[in-house]
């Protein structure tokens, strides 16, 4: 009994000694990011004078991640946390920040943002929203990364915030966003013949996340493998999707790597359809390795897939 | 019963499956007829997409202009089906075991605000946690104040509706409390990787260590001196093995003064202030793997507990005087996006049957409609050395509505 107590005070002695203030003497701004693509083009706009880590995998569906105590490592230090937002990572972030004890990356502090706050939203519901809706997010459609033109405005908003926190990096973070629109700008060009081809052609996904895609390439989403959001296809409602492609000539069906493609398969085998896996995020598969690397494959692959 | 619970089995595997009908002409005849329906609904769908094309601008108002709190609440069902009777606390067949309405939000920049009260059956309403918990301090640093659950081990600080099993390990239960223990105090935490993994240090003043029975009537209050305070600690220390795979290892602690029971009252008095402690190690070892997370995962967790009772006793004395140990291995693998395969296996001294070994074990299915609700059914046989085996099946419903906040990992 008097070791318990005894390393009872040991540990409530060292208690104090535990947190560590966040590193100021590290001479880069720390970034952690929810996704594998807020931290690219958070990369590609900080340069040398930021580190950038990211809690998902560009594999793994972003709704689920676990909040491993081991990202609350990164976040402690962090000095920036950007999020998708739009309720995206609603099941886990709070715990992450919550345990981080950051304030500096708190809802409030400095380094906080919510990159929605930029985005011209698609799909905001219009009066009441329940769950009997699927797992609806009520504040609109948080998958925007996959319209490069918001990849530009999430690229102005990095280069706003690291130029608040870093003014000395200001012409540095100016000129590096201009190398990632000219390249942007230049990858637009070379696709927009695919874009020609894509433009009207029917499309069928798993999941609302291709919105943006669509809205940005024109393709025309047909129908969802899911009936709502987050909720999996029952066979009356495959039926009726298999109906609807087979009206609507719809020969390509998309879904990300980290739905199991049974389903997609089988309504392909009804329908004449392709089963195209695309990465939704940076790191989705191999060559995806960063944001334009990952629009140029998405673009590319559906173009041809769509081609009669 | 058999039959009843392979029904209900077979209903939950029915619907766990999204295979096509069975293509007899009545079938096709529904299917067609559903199709009709899903492509007119897919058509408004797509008509009211196309006005919705206009994406709306950036937003620039709050989105919670009231500052309203999140509320939310918990709806938790238990149906005994035992074939020798309930073995419920209020012996009913079928229960609503609990109701929780809960409320979060920020106090202001300093302070986050919890309140969690429950209504069950057996209970009538009781308030669950009410936490005020200071997010701005110094160091790092975290101090959680009011009604909480105890910091110990890996299950006692999860809401029972958010078990893997259906009721608290036997060991949770004989040692610390039949719902987990929740504490009215102030728990102070840290965190740190002196070593390159995440350690967290969690100690906890409460103002005694678990609740006495109405029955017991000592002197005086446990908190009447502050060596009568209940005083826990918690060591956490988790590593990241793979991408995919984790472990966690703890230990815990708490003990404090506690009403023991006399052989014979004294002037109404009833109890004696005995010390009584608890210590605990648990390992918790994760498996998702990340791009099939949605449809494979596996969890292996343990936690062995001791509990010390004091032995220099008053003569006129009816409590324990020896220590007790406990233990459970928990298994959950996940075998479709929406089910769940678990086993429990329980040990115990346990302290209500003078120490016998009590052992239990549990095989469930659980399943989940989607993230808000849960069903499972369970089979449990347990029974003490020297003594009949009993067998237990209990269903479980478990829905949540609003913002319901996620539970700790």
């Amino acid at each position: 009994m008097n070791a318990f107590f005894g390393i009872a005070g040991l540990v409530a002695a060292v208690i104090p000694a535990l947190g560590q203030p966040a590193g100021s003497r590290n001479p880069y701004l720390r970034v952690v990011t929810t996704t594998t693509d807020l931290a690219d083009i958070a990369g590609q706009v900080g340069g040398v004078r930021v580190t950038v880590r990211h809690i998902s995998q560009g594999y793994q569906d972003p709704h689920f991640v676990e909040a491993k105590p081991s990202f609350v490592l990164d976040l402690r230090r962090a000095d920036l946390f950007a999020y998708v937002g739009l309720d995206l990572e609603i099941g886990w972030m709070s715990l992450l920040l919550d345990g981080a004890r950051n304030p500096r990356i708190n809802r409030g502090g400095r380094g906080h943002v919510d990159v929605s706050a930029v985005i011209p939203v698609l799909d905001v519901p219009a009066g009441a929203v329940d769950r009997s809706q699927g797992d609806i997010h009520p504040l609109g459609n948080p998958h925007y990364w996959l319209d490069p033109e918001n990849g530009k405005r999430i690229a102005r908003l990095f280069r706003d915030k690291l130029t608040e926190l870093d003014p000395a990096g200001a012409a540095e973070y100016a000129a590096n966003i201009r190398a990632f629109e000219e390249k942007l700008d230049g990858a637009a060009r070379d696709w927009s013949g695919h874009l020609a081809r894509i433009r009207g052609a029917p499309v069928v996904a798993w999941h609302t996340s291709w919105r943006y895609f669509a809205q940005y390439t024109g393709m025309n989403l047909v129908g969802f493998i899911e009936p709502k959001p987050g909720v999996p296809p029952s066979p009356s409602h495959l039926a009726g999707l298999i109906l609807t492609m087979q009206r609507t000539g719809a020969k390509t069906i998309i879904m990300e790597p980290f739905y199991n493609r049974k389903t997609a398969d089988f309504v392909a085998s009804k329908t004449g359809a392709r089963v195209l896996v695309l990465p939704s995020s940076v790191g989705g598969r191999p060559g995806a390795t960063d944001y334009l690397a990952l629009m140029r494959y998405n673009i590319g692959q559906v173009a041809a897939a769509v081609v009669p | 019963m058999r039959t009843l619970l392979s029904a209900v089995m077979l209903a939950l595997a029915g619907a766990a499956t999204t295979p096509l009908p069975a293509q007899n002409p009545d079938s096709l005849r529904r299917a067609r007829a559903d199709s009709i329906r899903l492509v007119r609904e897919i058509e408004a769908m797509t008509r009211r997409d196309t006005s919705a094309q206009a994406p709306a601008p950036p937003r620039t108002g709050p989105v919670n202009p009231r500052l309203l709190p999140d509320i939310s609440a918990v709806g938790d069902f238990v149906v005994d089906l035992s074939p020798k009777g309930s073995t419920q606390e209020n012996a009913s067949r079928l229960g609503v075991r609990e109701v929780e309405v809960q409320l979060i939000a920020a106090v202001d920049p300093y302070f986050r605000g919890e309140l969690l009260t429950a209504w069950s059956d057996a209970e009538g309403a009781t308030l669950e946690q009410a936490i005020l918990t200071a997010t701005a301090l110094p160091w790092g640093l975290q101090a959680r104040l009011g009604r909480l659950p105890l910091p110990f081990g890996k299950q006692n600080i999860l809401h029972r509706e958010a078990l893997h099993t259906i009721e608290f390990p036997y060991v949770i239960q004989r040692f610390l409390s039949e719902e987990g223990l929740k504490v009215n105090g102030v728990v102070l935490s840290g965190i740190w990787s002196p070593f390159g993994f995440y350690q967290e240090v969690q100690a906890t003043v409460a103002d005694r260590f678990g609740e006495a029975s109405e029955d017991l009537v000592a002197e005086t209050t446990p908190s009447r001196q502050l060596h009568g305070l209940g005083y826990g600690i918690r060591l956490r220390s988790y590593w990241d093995l793979t991408l995919n795979a984790n472990l966690e290892l703890s230990g815990s602690a708490v003990t404090g003064l506690r009403e023991q029971p006399l052989a014979v009252p004294v002037d109404q008095i009833t109890a004696v202030l005995l010390r009584q402690t608890v210590a605990g190690v648990d390992v918790t070892y994760r498996w998702r793997p990340l791009q099939e997370g949605l449809y494979r995962s596996f969890l292996l967790q343990a936690e062995v507990m001791r509990q010390f009772n004091q032995r220099n006793v008053p003569a006129n004395y009816a409590g324990p005087t020896r220590h007790f140990t406990g233990a459970f291995v928990l298994a959950r693998y996940q075998l479709s996006r929406r089910g769940y395969a678990a086993a429990r296996y329980d040990w115990l001294q346990d302290p209500e049957a003078g120490g016998a070994d009590l052992h239990a074990g549990t095989l469930q299915y659980q399943f989940y409609p989607s993230e808000f609700s849960k069903l499972v059914a369970a089979v449990e046989q347990r029974g003490w050395r020297g003594s009949g085996g009993t067998t237990r099946i209990l269903l479980q419903a478990v829905f949540a509505i609003g913002p319901h906040r996620p539970h700790p990992f």
